[in-house]
Parts: structure tokens; C-alpha cells; sequence
């Protein structure tokens, strides 16, 4: 238990080390890899799947997954990312997915936070006060 | 006590009385030449003994004999059996006295067994009137509870019948908003254009975009 906690600690200084004024970077992440392959912690691979997941969460709090069922206007996309850098007060990159499941709109996901503004999601709110 | 021991000595005299008049008998026609003589000697009484035939030594010695045997028969006969007789005398005057208060508690033991048989009587008819009045208010008392009962029962179902009328009316309204909803979403996906999808989508991410303004 107190290992597990030391490397919980030591992956969220290495993902605070991966960040480039605020936002990760591959460059800085390749840095504090090739930092731990000098080190060779004791527990190797363990502190490198704890990294991962640290770090896999940190990108999902800096992207917004843009799920949209046709291509989307680039002003359209700079616009969310706009508004929600500022919403989140950290800068947040905008990452389209195709969704034809949408029917139409936008469906955004910051982290855990989700924005639907897709028919689907509209028609399937209804049905739910409706029922 | 006394007249059976003078009568028991009379019995036993007489045989000795019998005895010695035969011997005076036998003894008389001496005697009628001796008293004769005594008539000549002797004085009135001497010859009347004479004519009697008394003989005084014979007398006194018969006298002496009866009272020995009186006494011998008072001493181990007749003082037994008056001491025997006594005593049964007592045992039946005390069985007597026993009998009587025997009587006497037979009689209490009776008024008793009246007096506890009419309390027992009227115990019971108590307990009796007790039970009934007991019974009738359980019997009223069940009556309520299974009333009570039967009401919480009715209401339980009315209250189950509903929730199930609830239950299929979600489900119904489930059902149709899912159908409205899958039609809705084939129809829009068959009906809208690309044209119309990309505007919509453009104006939501505007919607989105501005949501946080």
C-alpha cells in the first residue's frame, strides 16, 4: 500500500513534468521518459503504467472529443476550443470523431464532462421526459 | 355391680346351705335325744337350736368357709370381671361419645360441603359469565382485527393494482417514447440532407461554443 502511494505520487510529478506551460507535450513526455530509463526505478513498470494512466487522463482533461456525423467548419472548431480553454481555464485542443449516429449536431466531451447538442441526444432527452 | 356379687353369693351359699341342712338332717334324730338333754340343761335358745338342728361349731366353721370363698371369688373373679366390665363401659360410652362427634363433624363436614358446593356453584357461574363476557370481546375484538385486515388487504391491492397501472403506463409511455424516438431518428436520417445535417451541426457547435459565454 505505501508503495502503490509512492508511485502514485512520483507518476503525478512525472505527468506535472511532461507539461509545457500547462499542456502536455510529446517532446517533455519523452524527456522524463528517457529520465526513468536512467533512474531504473526499482519498480519499473509499474511506475510506467501508473504514468500512462495519469498521463491518458490529463490529455482527455486537455481534449475535446468533437463528435460531430459530417465534417465540421474549422471556425466552428476553433470556437469551442476557445470557449472552453477559457470555460476550464487551461488550453483545451479540439479533436474530431465522426458519429453518424448523431443524425445531426455536436456532441462534445471535455474529461468526464459531456455537451450534446445532436438530434440524437435531443430526441433521446425527449423520450426521457416524456417517460 | 353389688347386686351381681350379692346374687353370685347367694348362688354359691346355696349349695353350702343344702349341704349342711342335709347334714343337720342326718345329724337330727341324735340331736332330738341330745336337745333333750340341752332342754333339761340349757336355756330356750339352745333348744330351739336343737329343734332346728343348728350345730354351732358346723355353723361358725361354714360361716369362716363362705366368707374365704367370698373373698377368694371377689379377689380373682369377681374384681376382674367388674374391672372387665368397667372397662367396656367405658369404651362403649366413649365409642358413644365418639359416635356423637363423629355425628357432630359428619354433620359440620356436610354444612361444609353444602357451603363449598354452593360457593363452587357461584364461582363458577362468575367464571362462567367471566368467560362469556371474555369471549364475546374477542370475539368482537377478532372481528375488528380481521375487519382491519381485510381493509389493510384491500388497500395493499389497490395500492399494488396501481403501482402496476403506474408500471405499465411507464412502460407504455418507455415503449412509445423509444418507438417515437428510433422513428424520429430514421425519418430525420433518411429525410435531412447533408446540406441540412452541416448547418445544423455548424449552428450547434455555435450553440456549444457560446454556451459557456
Amino acid at each position: 500500500m505505501k508503495r502503490d502511494q509512492k508511485i502514485t505520487r512520483l507518476a503525478k510529478k512525472l505527468v506535472e513534468l511532461s507539461k509545457d506551460n500547462g499542456v502536455v507535450t510529446e517532446a517533455k513526455v519523452g524527456e522524463v521518459l528517457a529520465g526513468l530509463k536512467q533512474v531504473q526505478h526499482r519498480h519499473h513498470l509499474t511506475v510506467l503504467k501508473t504514468f500512462l494512466n495519469y498521463l491518458r487522463r490529463e490529455i482527455a482533461l486537455q481534449t475535446a472529443v468533437v463528435s460531430t456525423p459530417g465534417p465540421l467548419s474549422g471556425e466552428a472548431l476553433r470556437a469551442i476550443e476557445a470557449n472552453y480553454s477559457k470555460m476550464y481555464d487551461r488550453p483545451i485542443t479540439a479533436v474530431t470523431k465522426k458519429d453518424t449516429s448523431l443524425i445531426a449536431g455536436v456532441h462534445v466531451r471535455v474529461g468526464d464532462d459531456v455537451y450534446d447538442a445532436s438530434v440524437a441526444g435531443r430526441l433521446q432527452r425527449l423520450a426521457e421526459n416524456v417517460s | 355391680m353389688k347386686a351381681i356379687f350379692i346374687t353370685l353369693l347367694f348362688a354359691l351359699s346355696l349349695p353350702l346351705g343344702l349341704f349342711s341342712a342335709e347334714d343337720l338332717h342326718a345329724n337330727s334324730h341324735n340331736s332330738v335325744s341330745v336337745g333333750a338333754e340341752h332342754v333339761e340343761s340349757g336355756g330356750v335358745i339352745s333348744e330351739l337350736a336343737g329343734n332346728f338342728g343348728i350345730s354351732w361349731p358346723t355353723l361358725v366353721a361354714q360361716m369362716v368357709n363362705f366368707c374365704i370363698v367370698a373373698l377368694v371369688l371377689y379377689k380373682f373373679a369377681v374384681k376382674p370381671i367388674a374391672a372387665t366390665l368397667d372397662e367396656r363401659q367405658q369404651k362403649i360410652a366413649d365409642g358413644l361419645q365418639y359416635a356423637e362427634e363423629m355425628k357432630a363433624q359428619l354433620a359440620e363436614a356436610e354444612r361444609e360441603r353444602a357451603e363449598k358446593i354452593k360457593q363452587a356453584a357461584i364461582d363458577a357461574q362468575k367464571i362462567l359469565t367471566e368467560s362469556r363476557e371474555q369471549s364475546k370481546e374477542m370475539i368482537e375484538q377478532k372481528t375488528q382485527e380481521a375487519a382491519a385486515q381485510a381493509e389493510a388487504i384491500i388497500r395493499k391491492a389497490s395500492e399494488a393494482t396501481e403501482l402496476e397501472r403506474q408500471k405499465m403506463l411507464s412502460d407504455v409511455r418507455q415503449e412509445v417514447a423509444r418507438l417515437v424516438v428510433a422513428t424520429s431518428s430514421k425519418v430525420l436520417s433518411r429525410d435531412l440532407s447533408d446540406a441540412e445535417k452541416q448547418t445544423f451541426s455548424d449552428s450547434a457547435a455555435k450553440e456549444l461554443a457560446s454556451a459557456g459565454n
